[in-house]
């Protein structure tokens, strides 16, 4: 990566970063975090304080100073590197929460060398200096999406990883002892080792329903000319009645809301007008088309795949899944590259689903806690017919995509980056 | 006598034994030096071979043409496969061998090897140790040789214990080898201690048998070399027994007068074979431990008490045996002790088991920490492979630890080394389901002939087998088994190679073994890929290439100290950065964060490692 401008004028160094913690707008307190190497300094320079009075952990009451006028008096809190959230440097000033002189001392800051932060960069950062594990971001995120479901809290789903862990661990043991050593000594029996799993397969379900109910699910939009058979599949998949359905053009209007669970994921799927028609559906379309932000996937079909995807949806659009829909009614295959579906005698519906499952973006933890749920499964069938060599390849599996779940293991971690991304700023 | 040899080895044990001879196979002029010309090959400890992934090891070593499956096969007076009911890649073939039988069976394939066997004592290594000249012995004094392979076994510094009497020596009656080791502690090698101990052998007679557990061999026709050895006719029965209140009271009552309790051993024992004492101190509510009770040899006179290791006084052990159902009346013919002796430590051993200092040395067997005939074996024909090709101007060839247990012991021992001597379990083997005693051959065949350890005989049997397995591949992708693939159908539950046969007529004649070990192999295949994948995966970051960052001072991933220290240091791979002082694993994740957003490779990593 190049060298940018940007870090080359800042002067002490360019990784500090600061922002707004507590909401925005008037109240008592509000809260600025500035994180990153050198920050100790740059607060005692706006505080006016001799060089290191910040060091280590302290709290001073002081004036945020500007060419001799103070802006605000506050309280600054510091945490030397290692012991903080974010495991850097870092200063937490608390202020009155008067959003001007907020603003004021965030600009002087950025003056003074720091930048400011961009969405979920502190908790990035926390993640990246080991301060969190992936759960722990993933419930974060969640805990501050205000439609959610407030009762789980990060750390509780993070405890219930941790004792599943334990447990993998304690039902792993029992199984290698018993390859190992059960011939010649006979102190572990397997009937120990299947109510160890049993009691596993309980926590894997249960953990694997609060992944999903802390998880973002993803978007998934259903696109397409008038006709092409969108709200019929969108039935099929999600397994209801609930878009309205006729033989005539244009019955979908609204765009209509359904969720389902594929390959342990999360997916939010909608149906929408035809991007065809007239009116009202004209209107419809256009705004669905207008509020794609890019982030969720689109499903485009049209009736034997003769009409390829509109201009702007691809413009905005990555991942589209191309399909040659009512493959019932159209026996010839025309284009080997996208997927024939018919609603009415389900061919390629499993090919959809897996498509759906394997599109990128999306976090996997519920994925993952399927998984898991399903090595312990597996291993508990295979114990029952005396194949203790399978059991423990499955177990040892759990225990890695557990551990990769709760460690900062590869592909977890890189789901987390993007969770970041819709994260409110200075979390 | 030769002026100069190729390869020197020093130690007839079993590491000794299987380094000479394979440095032989690949045409080395061989000398082996041993302190006792008649107790090469000896069993130090228990009268058997194998176990639950030691088996497995004894197969590897056929598969490169070692001699100890055949020497096994050859005086086996039992025959047990562990974990039958536990699923074939956990099988675990076991002998109880007539210990003097198989000692006579490995000195005579040296002497049909063409090793010249020297009964002598080394006392030190001779020249620089960059690159030795050869060794010093005792009687003989310098003989001269291109490579040199240790395996002093437990022979370095050895001292033994048993209550308060401390004497010299490797084993009972035998020499300690303080001179060699005090060589090599001064040429500045990094040695540690360990200790091991075994149990009392007892007069057989005087053992009433009547009381106690029989334990018969199990009816079998498994071999242990592929290519269909002698199988002893010889039998004879085990038996088994417990240690009941008083064997406990006993023991804790001398306790205080343990060696190990009392401080004077200072070396690290094995915490999966641990004497008695360590089981009463460990366990103190177990009421009773099994006890097997099994011949030294075909009718030998003498019995072995496999469990009961000890090194209480005298007068402890015998109160300890006579405690036991049907020992009331036992007479002790030797009494159980323990060994302490040096050890390499891991960070002067390479992967090839050259020591890292010298250019000549390889070491195998005990000394590298490792305890057990079969790890001392297969890391015997490893160092003589290897020793060989250098003699010879080849390079050395590492082993992998996807393809064979030995590959996994190379590796843990010089990556990982050991806080206590180490011994083989399957569960150190990631790849467990693909390393088999069943398929050991064909694992192993490229690495065999790479080698270059293979005499033709063995190479033609081996490809004759290899051949057969392919023709057993072509019919398992072609035949079905009602409308289901046959490779698939082997993925099934409680099929196997009998039921395959009855049900496609074009398996008839196949051989049975290798059938059904090329079934498990379909079997278990998807996971072994996975497994094999999760390796290159872990490999390949390490060698993840990092020359095309430019600048990491952009890096926000990482922490500023880091950002400098790599950009000054400037690392071609991830492995290298690694390496860098002050470099912390989450500096190396923020890099592969930065790098996988770089390629936007979202959809690469989990998804299709399934
Ligand atoms: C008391 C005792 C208890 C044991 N208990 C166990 C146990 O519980 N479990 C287990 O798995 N294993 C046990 N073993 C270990 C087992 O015997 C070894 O793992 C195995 O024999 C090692 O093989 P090796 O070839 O490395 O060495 P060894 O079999 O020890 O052979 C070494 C050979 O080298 C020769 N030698 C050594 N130094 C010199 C020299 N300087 N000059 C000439 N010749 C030399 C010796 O004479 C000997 O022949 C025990 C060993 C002993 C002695």
């Amino acid at each position: 990566m190049p060298y940018t401008e940007k870090s080359k004028k800042d002067n002490i160094s360019p990784e500090i970063i600061c922002a707004l913690a507590t909401p925005e707008g008037t109240s008592a307190l509000s809260v600025i975090r500035v994180s990153g190497k050198g920050s100790f300094e740059i607060m005692e320079d706006v505080m006016l304080l001799e060089r290191n009075r910040l060091r280590g952990m302290r709290r001073k009451v002081g004036n945020v100073t500007e060419n001799k006028r103070i802006i605000d008096e506050v309280v600054a809190i510091s945490w030397p590197e290692g012991r903080s959230f974010t495991g850097e440097e870092m200063v937490e000033i608390t202020c009155h929460g008067i959003p001007s002189s907020v603003r004021e001392i965030i600009e002087l800051l950025i003056r003074k060398g720091a930048r400011r932060a961009e969405p979920g960069e502190f908790t990035k950062r926390a993640f990246v200096n080991g301060r969190m594990n992936a759960v722990q971001v993933i419930a974060l995120a969640a805990s501050w999406d205000k439609e959610k479901d407030k009762r789980t809290y990060p750390g509780e789903t993070e405890q219930v990883c941790r004792k599943m862990l334990n447990e993998i661990e304690r039902a792993r043991e029992k199984v290698e002892g018993n390859i190992e050593f059960g011939e010649m000594h006979l102190d572990s029996n397997d009937e120990s080792i299947g109510n160890i799993l049993i009691e596993l397969v309980k926590k894997a379900e249960n953990f694997r329903r609060i992944a999903l109910s802390i998880e973002k699910s993803k978007r998934v939009v259903i696109m397409g000319p008038a006709n092409s058979g969108k709200s019929t599949l969108f039935n099929v998949l999600t397994g209801k009645e609930s878009a309205l359905v006729s033989e005539e053009p244009g019955t979908t209007r609204d765009g209509s809301i359904g969720y389902l669970e594929i390959g342990g994921r999360k997916i939010q799927l909608c149906d929408t007008a035809g991007t065809d028609g007239f009116g009202l559906d004209k209107a419809a379309s256009e705004a669905v088309i207008k509020g794609l932000d890019g982030t969720e996937r689109v499903i485009w079909m049209s009736e034997g795949g003769r009409i390829p995807p509109a201009d702007e949806v691809r413009s905005k659009i990555g991942e589209i899944i191309e399909i040659e829909a009512k493959s019932d009614i159209n026996k010839k295959k025309n284009n080997t590259e996208l997927i024939r579906i018919s609603s009415f005698t389900g061919e390629g519906l499993d090919e959809l689903k897996k498509r759906i499952s394997e599109l990128p973006g999306s976090m996997s933890l519920s994925g993952a806690a399927k998984r898991i749920e399903e090595e312990i499964k597996g291993a508990m069938e295979y114990l029952s017919s005396n194949e203790l060599d399978m059991a423990a390849e499955l177990m040892n599996e759990a225990e890695i995509e557990t551990r990769r779940i709760l460690g900062k293991g590869e592909n977890i971690q890189i789901s987390v980056e993007r969770a970041l991304a819709g994260m409110c700023v200075g979390k | 006598m030769k002026e100069e040899y190729d390869v020197i080895v020093v130690g007839g044990g079993h590491a000794g034994i299987e380094a000479a001879l394979a440095a032989r196979r690949i045409e080395c002029s061989v000398i082996l030096i041993s302190a006792k010309m008649s107790r090469i090959g000896e069993m130090s400890c228990n009268p058997a071979i194998g176990g639950i992934s030691k088996g497995t090891i004894v197969r590897e070593i056929d598969a490169m043409d070692g001699s100890m499956a055949k020497s096994a096969d050859a005086t086996r007076l039992q025959f047990r496969m562990l974990n039958r009911r536990k699923g074939p890649a956990v099988w675990g073939p076991r002998v109880q061998s007539d210990a003097d039988a198989y000692a006579r069976e490995q000195q005579k394939y040296l002497r049909k090897s063409g090793v010249f066997v020297l009964e002598d004592e080394v006392t030190e290594l001779t020249g620089k140790t960059e690159r030795v000249g050869g060794v010093k012995c005792r009687k003989k004094g310098i003989i001269k040789g291109k490579t040199v392979i240790l395996a002093a076994g437990t022979f370095l510094k050895g001292r033994l214990f048993r209550g308060n009497e401390l004497w010299k020596g490797g084993r009972i009656g035998d020499i300690s080898a303080d001179s060699l080791e005090s060589d090599l502690v001064k040429r500045m090698f990094h040695v540690e201690r360990f200790k091991t101990g075994t149990p009392a052998r007892i007069v057989r007679k005087s053992v009433n048998t009547d009381v106690l557990e029989v334990q018969k061999s199990e009816k079998s026709d498994f071999i242990f070399s592929f290519d269909n050895s002698r199988i002893s006719d010889k039998e004879d029965i085990c038996y088994a027994t417990h240690t009941n209140r008083d064997t406990m009271e006993i023991t804790k009552e001398y306790l205080h007068l343990s060696p190990l309790m009392a401080g004077r051993i200072e070396g690290t024992g094995p915490r999966y074979c641990p004497s008695f004492e360590d089981k009463v101190v460990k366990f103190p509510d177990r009421k009773s431990h099994k006890i097997y009770v099994e011949p030294m040899g075909y009718r030998s006179r003498y019995f072995y008490l496999n469990g009961l290791s000890s090194s209480l006084p005298r007068e402890a052990q015998e109160k300890m045996v006579k405690s036991l159902p049907g020992f009331e009346k036992s007479v002790i013919s030797d009494y159980g002790y323990a060994v302490e002796y040096s050890y390499f430590h891991n960070s002067e051993i390479e992967d090839t088991l050259k020591l890292r200092r010298t250019e000549n040395v390889f070491i195998a067997g005990q000394i590298c920490g490792t305890s057990g005939y079969e790890e001392a074996a297969g890391l015997g024909l490893i160092a003589g492979a290897n020793g060989g090709r250098a003699a010879k101007g080849m390079e050395p060839i590492g082993m992998s630890r996807m393809i064979s247990y030995i590959g996994v012991m190379i590796d843990d021992v010089v990556r990982k080394g050991a806080d206590e001597p180490y011994r083989m379990f399957s569960s150190r083997a990631e790849n467990r389901l693909h390393l088999r005693q069943d398929n050991a051959d064909r694992r192993l065949y490229d690495t065999a002939n790479r080698l270059g350890v293979l005499s033709e005989k063995k190479r033609d049997k081996l490809l004759e087998n290899l051949k057969e397995a392919e023709k057993v591949m072509n019919i398992l992708e072609r035949e079905t088994i009602e409308g289901i693939k046959m490779t698939k159908w082997c993925r099934r539950t409680g099929n196997n190679a009998e039921k395959a046969v009855a049900e496609v007529p074009s398996l008839y004649g196949m051989d049975m073994k290798i059938l059904s070990s090329v079934m498990l192999d379909e079997k278990y295949s998807g996971y072994i890929r996975r497994n094999l994948r999760r390796h290159e995966s872990r490999r390949n970051s390490e060698k993840i290439n990092l020359k095309e960052i430019e600048s990491y001072m952009n890096i926000d991933e990482i922490c500023w100290e880091s950002r400098e220290a790599l950009q000054r240091e400037k690392p071609d791979t991830l492995a290298e950065a690694e390496k860098i002082k002050g470099i912390r694993p989450t500096d190396l994740q923020g890099l592969l964060i930065y790098l996988s957003r770089k390629r936007s490779t979202w959809n690469t990593t989990d998804g299709s490692e399934r």
